[in-house]
């Protein structure tokens, strides 16, 4: 307002037309309060039947988390990589391994998709091999596969600790072997073995004993970082000629 | 139709639910829109291994579409904002389910949305749907009482006493289809879930193309020309996707239009309507046992045969939207008129629900004044006399004494008052059946009356019929909603104004002194903090040329459609701020929460944590609750404006 050199006792220019004022009155020209009274406004509490509402809400929600679908991105524990993300984002107060981490509840960086029938037909042909890992891409190249019945299939994850064990090393070694062998193509048709495993990031101590052994790992000097490329997509020639159009 | 905020508002609900890799993956596809594996991998910075699993269960979950082209084979993906909505508004359908077809429904329910879809056979085999299964776990003490009483129901039915009953895992077998299939039966019969096709897949407009291509290469259509061709190919596109996506399971489930299972249960749940808050879980029990009477009944016809095990089931979002819309009217009801006139207009409702699969034909909600009149069903009175419950005092409360009571009825009160409740109808059934029903009229024609018009009278062929005219009552709901907001916002004075200006139209500011007898300041101060919020707007009218502001007439205007879209995206935004700040809230307790969620500390919780974090997590838990609350209350504004 001070840049029309408002005068004394001259009225400011354009404050005629000012929606607060009167029609011929004086306008108000006190600066506002700094700090105004302001009334926050509260929730009501919530009616019986809107705490059903949620209860089911949060019932379900808990299933989903419990569920084999909930996953993140990256579980960060001293177990990572070296030199990953999730190594950065590693919390040194709490993050270190207890006893009670045991107890933790163990978070997935991939959906779980065993252990329940999938119908084949509402899914794309890429992804068949992935729900699927005994599906062969050139068995049947038309229709759909009839669905496999599965006898005794798990519910929960919490029951296989030990196969996962032996398999997070099994897969270990298999991607050092797919790292050299060059990953032909990696684009769609994934082995299967590789595909039937989850993963599962936990704080086992069993495992990270190559990890966590010290800073200095002779073996995986050379291969550890290739590990990365390849899964990023962005410097290995695995991907296909599709990425390289940008 | 996709906004930012809504997109934003999707991707929080599906990282609530699933975790942040789907929430990445959801994302993405939002912000690009279709996306094949490598532009997806590419832009969502993820591995080949979490893309091929994060988007299986995805789908499985429908929440990403999927769609491959003729042309080259390739697979593109696209999100399902649809679903991903709906996952807010699950706690709302469940708790209907559980308070119109019992606890087991809901549990079903619950379990189909946790699978996605699923096939009957493998809901045979999860453990929770079993009914012995609240035994073990004895979370509370209904739920045990409840079976308990199934139980005897089961003994006394004397199907099973002739098989050996001693063991009782035995029993748990032989009982656990039992209420499995029927409880589904009652779901298809209701619509509240349909068989998954493949076209519930891909998205509407694939599925749209897809016909469009099929029917202009047929060799009869590519005869036609012209306008005769663009209908031809218009109406045959639209048959052949109602056939894809219909999943209709209702068919040859209904008996004279009433879904099985769901009758006798009504009776009982109505005749305990009124003392429901405190007899709830009793209310239940009634019902379920009620209902299983009926099943055990239809066992000797064709009801024995038990769905089809390769059937697939999913939620049907659309038939349950008007479920919903139908308590929100009967909340609507129950404001101004008695509670008995609300039930006689619960089954009403009921009968049209029925036979209503969508809430709307069109997509978008019809512009204010261009939406015409959407009629349900009518309703025949007689169907509706057979609904409501025999004990339900009708002449209570449309006595003399009553002040709702409509003005055009004065001279019928004498005849009413002599038909004085149950001891006439026990005597002579004959007149008195002639008289519910007339009185049943009398309800319905209350909430006929302005200014809500909940019903009209149609007369079809000589037979009094009910109907309700949708789009009047959907738009007065839209109204009403906006007019809460306008008060607490802008006070009472704002809210005059604002009606003022919807019942005239365009206003300047000196007529809408006069109409609205407020002082010239209110009015301006009203005014102009009202249009800095978008509610109303001024729109100049020059007298000349100029333009001159002395010589041009100010306009004040109020465009409902206007208002309500913004609203709308500001409710989105609302309930993403809510869930940023659920997620906020909990990223500070994480330590302790983390702590409460360990496997050996979830369950028993007494025992291994210490009194104050007990409170501590009690406190956490409202919160919760209560932000939670707040989503679902925002939620129903979403389904005002958008769905209904």
């Amino acid at each position: 307002m001070s840049r029309f050199g408002a005068k004394k006792g001259r009225k400011l220019p354009g404050a005629e037309f000012s929606w607060e004022t009167d029609a011929g009155g004086e306008p108000d020209t006190a600066p506002t309060p700094l700090y105004p009274k302001y009334n926050v406004s509260r929730a009501m509490l919530l009616t019986p039947r809107e705490q059903l509402q949620v209860d089911y809400y949060r019932d379900l929600r808990d299933r989903y988390h419990e569920g084999p679908y909930y996953s993140v991105l990256d579980a960060a524990s001293s177990s990572a990589k070296k030199g990953s993300a999730a190594r950065v984002n590693f919390d040194p107060f709490h993050g270190m391994p207890s006893y009670s981490g045991k107890y933790q509840k163990k978070k997935r960086t991939l959906p779980k998709l065993q252990g329940r029938p999938y119908i084949m037909r509402f899914f794309p042909r890429e992804l068949w091999q992935t729900i699927q890992p005994s599906f062969k891409p050139e068995n049947s190249m038309d229709g759909y596969v009839p669905q496999i019945a599965r006898t005794g299939a798990k519910r929960g994850f919490e029951d296989d600790e030990v196969e996962e064990e032996d398999q997070m090393k099994r897969r270990k070694a298999e991607d050092d072997e797919e790292e050299e062998g060059g990953g032909g193509d990696g684009e769609d048709i994934l082995d299967p073995d590789e595909e039937q495993e989850e993963e599962i990031v936990d704080d086992n101590f069993e495992d990270d004993d190559d990890d966590m052994g010290g800073d200095y790992n002779a073996e995986q000097y050379f291969d550890g970082g290739d590990d990365e490329y390849g899964d990023d997509g962005f410097g290995d020639g695995g991907g296909g000629g599709e990425e390289d159009t940008f | 139709m996709t906004s930012q905020n809504y997109a934003e508002l999707c991707t929080l609900l599906v990282e609530d639910s699933f975790g942040e890799l789907f929430g990445r993956i959801f994302a993405t596809l939002e912000r690009y829109d279709r996306l094949n594996l490598p532009r997806l991998k590419f832009y969502s910075r993820l591995t080949d291994r979490q893309l091929h699993h994060g988007l299986a269960a995805m789908i499985q979950q429908n929440l990403v579409f999927h769609y491959t082209s003729y042309d080259d084979g390739v697979t593109y993906y696209e999100a399902n904002q649809h679903a991903a909505y709906y996952l807010t508004r699950s706690g709302k359908i469940l708790e209907f389910i559980e308070g119109r077809l019992g606890q087991y429904a809901a549990t079903l329910m619950s379990a189909i949305m946790y699978l996605g879809h699923a096939s009957v056979s493998h809901l045979e085999t999860l453990p929770e749907l079993r009914p012995e299964q609240p035994h073990r776990n004895g979370i509370n003490g209904e739920h045990k009482y409840k079976h308990e009483h199934e139980h005897e129901q089961d003994e006394a039915n004397g199907e099973h006493e002739d098989q050996p009953n001693g063991i009782d895992s035995e029993h748990a077998l032989s009982e656990q289809p039992y209420l499995l299939h029927p409880t589904l039966k009652t779901l298809a019969a209701h619509g509240y879930i349909l068989r998954a096709r493949e076209a519930h897949f891909q998205s509407y407009t694939d599925t749209v193309l897809d016909a469009e291509r099929v029917v202009t290469s047929r060799p009869d259509i590519k005869s036609m020309k012209g306008k005769r061709l663009e209908e031809t190919v218009i109406e045959k596109t639209l048959e052949i996707v109602k056939e894809k996506t219909d999943g209709d399971l209702s068919h040859g489930l209904k008996y004279n239009g009433v879904p099985r299972g769901a009758k006798q249960g009504r009776g009982a749940a109505q005749s305990n309507d009124p003392i429901k808050t405190e007899q709830a879980d009793v209310d239940e029990d009634d019902e379920e046992d009620e209902d299983e009477n009926e099943w055990s009944d239809n066992e000797l016809g064709n009801d024995t045969v038990p769905m089809e095990s390769s059937l697939i089931v999913r939620v049907n979002y659309e038939k349950l939207d008007v479920a919903l819309r139908h308590c929100r009217f009967i909340g609507l009801a129950e404001q101004d008129s008695s509670a008995v006139t609300a039930e006689v207009y619960e089954s009403l409702l009921r009968r049209i629900e029925y036979q209503t699969p969508r809430c709307r034909d069109t997509v978008e909600i019809p512009r204010e004044g261009e939406e015409g009149e959407q009629y349900s069903v009518p309703i025949p009175l007689s169907a509706i006399a057979e609904d409501v419950d025999q004990q339900l005092d009708l002449s209570g409360s449309i006595g003399p004494m009553d002040i709702s009571q409509p003005f055009s009825r004065r001279g019928k009160r004498p005849l009413e008052d002599g038909v004085n409740g149950t001891s006439n109808e026990g005597t002579n059934g004959l007149s008195s059946g002639s008289s519910r029903t007339y009185e049943l009229d009398q309800h319905l024609c209350l909430l006929a009356q302005p200014p809500h018009n909940l019903t009209s009278k149609r007369i079809v062929g000589g037979l009094i019929t009910w109907t309700v005219e949708y789009r009047y009552v959907a738009r007065i709901l839209r109204h009403l909603e906006l007019e809460k907001m306008i008060e607490a916002r802008y006070g009472d004075v704002a809210l005059r104004v604002v009606r003022v200006l919807h019942a005239k139209g365009k206003l300047d500011e000196k007529r809408l002194q006069e109409i609205s007898l407020l002082p010239f300041k209110d009015l301006r101060q009203v005014l102009a903090s009202m249009q800095t919020g978008g509610y109303v707007d001024l729109q100049e009218v020059p007298r000349d040329a100029q333009r001159q502001p002395s010589r041009t007439i100010f306009l004040w205007f109020y465009d409902p459609d206007r208002v309500a879209s913004g609203v709308l995206e500001d409710v989105y935004k609302a309930m993403s701020r809510c869930l940023q700040r659920l997620k906020f809230e909990r990223s500070r307790l994480r330590e302790f929460l983390e702590k409460t969620e360990r496997s050996d500390v979830k369950g028993n919780e007494e025992q291994y944590l210490s009194e104050g974090e007990l409170k501590m997590l009690e406190q956490w838990k409202a919160k919760e609750a209560l932000l939670f609350g707040e989503v679902s209350r925002l939620d129903n504004m979403v389904a005002v404006f958008r769905d209904y």
